[in-house]
């Protein structure tokens, strides 16, 4: 024999035992039943894992097919699949009960997939419920239909009768044969919802979703939005389809008309009226930019926004996303309906609003307005008046060199001082909270701090200056502990008021903190 | 040694509380100092609640009844010995007999040390240190303490009120971090971030809701700012923000424990993940629930099997017309990188 030829025999048994040695097995059982069931009885189909397909027809009798194919990578995993994986046929003509019975603690080195082909007379009810499949198909049913699923491709293909689905993942596909008679209600998280319907088709559509689209080739009557949620007519109206999925796109087609025509309902509702929600409308978009020269505008439903530099004006307007401005050089206008925001260098006024998230802002050069319905606000250098309002969380900042006023219904404020300024206005009130003020040696002020609390032993007003009187009476079940007086011969007044907390000025020798000049 | 000779002896006196206050404090501020004692200490404790818990044998009837009959010919005839004359011993003998006593023992003891041990005969060695192994110290009555954390138990014992707690973060010399508060006298442990003791202690003041939130808040921010660096942060330290997050009524504080546990997937237990459930269901706070579903979020994209709770909790989130957008949205990633098992 020839070397060469040796070589290559040699290579080929080598790769085959590695194919051998990596493989693993899998095997296939096949299990067919039948039974009678009422013309209006129900079919029940509980199936975690694998495709369910289930066809009307006619006759009186469900036919079952199963096959259960289970992956393992060696005989003894194979053979405790085998054992534990069980099917299970019950109920009587009324309803058809059929299950998968997998056991509680699955082990991982092996899968499963059970695929399930039902026959079923057309008029009965079908219930479907699935984690994980390639496809759910149900065809040609006139009873209604339920399916629960978690993952997979879904088709409805000429179900006449009543339908509601709820997928999280996948696609949902309706496909009817004639034009619908019956109500549809489709509901998914992260999947695209396509309706094809026949082009005289007549259909009260609505449709919502926050982060696709709602796309039609028809021509909708009477199209509205109240708030992201779509309503219109196909034709004269008749029976509700109600489409929603979350983060997917919804699309309605006329049979045998070029999906690349579909127009978009957000983009394209005529006689809208403009409302402040909008924002939900507007599609999604992901910015990241360096740099921006001239005024920076987005207005998306939902974005995540990176700017390293806006020269000019920034205005965002988000329904959700994560936004980050490294410095603006004008103003600043930030409103997210949710989403932390994370701003650096403010030149200009700031004006920044959140639904739910921290606010972060490095430098509020011109001071502004900053709040957010629950989070934290921490705001580094607040060099003009700032308001800043929190619905819970703590509010920090750490240096103001103008008047402050911060507010939150639950969480710790803690101001301090620009060391420069020998007196600032503050404010600062907490419903449940502690206050600290820190402030130079020689801050001058006229202070009115009071505590409200039900356990005056454990809050405390407590101060590093002299000059205060501080006076304690009983309101109701509660203690008003009432701290006034001047402070280094006064100045602006500072107020704070704190419930179920402590009251801390105090006088510290702060080192300022220095902003570098921006070079434009 | 003779302390802790006399503090070993007082050990089972302390377990069954019969000692005096002042013996009590003694023998606890000994244990605190001495290592040895410490373990001694220890096994005791173990023992005891062995002990308290080995269930109560009844004796068998038959072995009663044998030991009863055995008893009790002799208890009988000790009863009826009842006509036993009195040694008087005389008066003038009395002060001979004192003496001959001392002179015994004297001359015993003496015989005892002398005879009786036997002598080593040490072979000569040319001195070498190896070692130095510092002596016991005394205790010594001091406005603060500083106690490594390998030296004190990791049980923490009743609800000691502890106050002004303060973290130094760790050396860069040894790694060696430290927890100083106020009990009866100022004390400092230090040790290293994964020692047991300072793992409780953290847990003790994470969850202590006795003291104010200000102390928890700050001590939050300390253990997120310590334990980012360690690989893998005790399991302990998450249970404690977790029932944090679940307990805090302060809103603050609760954003910050939320917070601190995404950043701490690896020490999540069951318990932590349902607490993060249990928020995301019903906290008031829109940050709260934004950061919990956050946290899980990132569970999800880890790999890590959610169970059929979690998966219907995110669900229902992410279709909750009320709830926030921001919260919705990420409930709906949560669940697009879940792989149903």
């Amino acid at each position: 024999m020839r070397p060469i030829l040796r070589i290559s025999l040699a290579a080929v048994a080598l790769l085959s035992a590695t194919q051998l040695l990596g493989a693993s097995f899998a095997t296939s059982t096949r299990v067919v039943r039948e039974f009678p069931i009422d013309p209006a009885g129900s079919v029940w189909i509980d199936n975690p894992f694998g495709s369910v397909d289930v066809i009307g027809g006619e006759g009186h009798m469900v036919s079952v097919t199963v096959d259960r194919v289970i992956t393992a990578p060696d005989a003894t995993s194979m053979k405790a699949a085998s054992d534990n994986i069980g099917l299970s046929f019950e109920g009587d003509t009324k309803v058809r009960l059929m299950r998968t019975l997998l056991p509680p603690g699955r082990n991982a080195r092996w899968t499963v997939a059970v695929n399930y082909v039902v026959r079923i007379p057309r008029s009965v009810n079908v219930k479907i419920g699935s984690k994980l499949a390639e496809h759910i198909r149900v065809a040609h049913v006139n009873g209604s239909v339920t399916v629960n699923g978690f993952s997979g491709t879904l088709i409805m293909e000429g179900v006449n009768g009543a339908s509601a689905v709820n997928m999280v993942n996948g696609r949902i596909i309706y496909d009817y044969a004639q034009q619908p008679v019956s109500k549809a209600q489709v509901q998914a998280v992260n999947a695209d919802i396509d309706i094809y319907l026949p082009p005289a088709s007549n259909v009260s559509w609505v449709a919502n979703t926050l982060n696709g689209d709602i796309l039609t080739t028809f021509n909708v009557r009477l199209p509205r939005f109240s708030g992201t949620i779509f309503h219109g007519l196909i034709g004269k109206g008749g029976p509700t389809i109600n489409t929603e999925t979350m983060m997917g796109r919804v699309l309605v087609l006329a049979k045998g008309s070029n999906p690349n025509q579909a127009q978009s309902m957000r983009q394209n509702s005529a006689n809208h009226q403009p409302v402040p929600s909008d924002v939900m409308l507007q599609p999604k978009q992901i910015i990241q930019l360096p740099y921006f020269i001239g005024d920076f505008t987005s207005v998306a439903s939902i974005a995540d926004v990176t700017v390293g530099e806006v020269r000019g004006n920034a205005r965002i307007e988000t329904g959700a996303g994560e936004v980050e401005l490294g410095a603006v050089f004008g103003q600043c206008n930030v409103t997210s309906l949710g989403g932390p925001l994370n701003l650096g260098d403010i030149m200009g006024a700031l004006f920044a609003h959140t639904g739910a998230g921290d606010i972060i802002v490095r430098a509020a050069r011109m001071g502004g307005q900053v709040t957010t319905d629950g989070g934290l606000i921490r705001v580094i250098v607040a060099g003009g008046p700032m308001t800043l309002r929190s619905g819970g969380g703590d509010i920090i900042v750490r240096q103001f060199s103008a008047a402050m006023d911060a507010e939150t219904t639950s969480g710790d404020i803690t101001l301090t001082g620009d060391p420069h300024q020998r007196t600032l206005k503050v404010t600062a009130r907490t419903l449940q909270g502690n206050i600290i003020l820190n402030v130079s040696p020689r801050f001058g002020a006229d202070i009115d701090a009071t505590i409200l609390t039900t356990d005056p032993e454990v809050n405390e007003l407590t101060t590093d200056f002299k000059g205060l009187t501080v006076r304690r009476e009983q309101v109701g079940n509660k203690t008003r502990i009432h701290a006034t007086g001047k402070i280094n011969g006064g100045g602006e007044r500072v107020e704070l008021y704190a419930e179920e907390g402590d009251i801390q000025i105090s006088s510290q020798n702060i080192t300022p903190i220095k902003l570098a000049t921006p070079k434009r | 040694m003779f302390d802790c000779d006399a503090m070993r002896e007082n050990m089972p006196l302390l377990l069954t509380e019969s000692l005096d206050p002042v013996q009590r404090e003694q023998t606890h501020q000994h244990i605190e100092t001495c290592p040895i004692c410490v373990a001694e200490w220890s096994a005791y404790k173990e023992t005891w609640l062995i002990l308290d818990k080995l269930p109560e044998v009844a004796v068998p009837p038959r072995v009663k009844q044998r030991f009863l009959a055995e008893i009790s010919p002799a208890m009988a005839q000790a009863m009826a010995q009842t006509n036993v004359v009195p040694f008087r011993r005389g008066r003038t003998m009395r002060w001979l007999a004192q003496a001959a006593a001392v002179v015994i023992v004297g001359s015993s003891a003496f015989y005892a040390g002398h005879r009786i041990a036997p002598r080593t005969q040490l072979i000569p060695t040319q001195a070498q240190v190896t070692a130095i192994q510092p002596a016991t110290p005394y205790y010594s009555i001091a406005e603060s303490r500083v106690l490594p954390a390998a030296s004190i138990s990791p049980q923490i014992e009743g609800r000691p009120d502890i106050q002004n707690v303060q973290f130094s973060d760790a050396s860069p010399l040894n790694q060696q971090i430290g927890v100083s508060f106020d009990i009866t006298s100022h004390v400092t442990v230090t040790g290293r971030p994964t020692d047991k003791s300072m793992v409780r202690l953290l847990r003790y003041v994470l969850e202590n809701e006795d003291r104010e939130s200000p102390s928890r808040s700050r001590a939050i921010d300390w253990v997120r700012a310590t334990y980012a660096n360690v690989g893998n942060p005790d399991p302990e330290i998450t249970e404690a923000l977790a029932n944090v997050l679940r307990n805090d009524q302060h809103q603050g504080v609760r954003i910050k424990a939320a917070d601190t546990l995404q950043s701490m997937q690896s020490a999540m237990t069951d318990g932590t993940r349902d607490a993060l459930v249990e928020a995301l269901k019903n906290d008031p706070n829109p940050a709260v629930r934004l950061k919990a579903v956050e946290a899980l979020a990132k569970l999800a994209r880890s790999g890590v099997a959610l169970d059929p709770d979690m998966v219907d909790t995110l669900r229902r989130k992410a279709s909750q017309n009320d709830e926030n957008v921001y919260v919705r949205v990420k409930a709906a990633e949560a669940l697009s990188s879940i792989q149903p098992r």
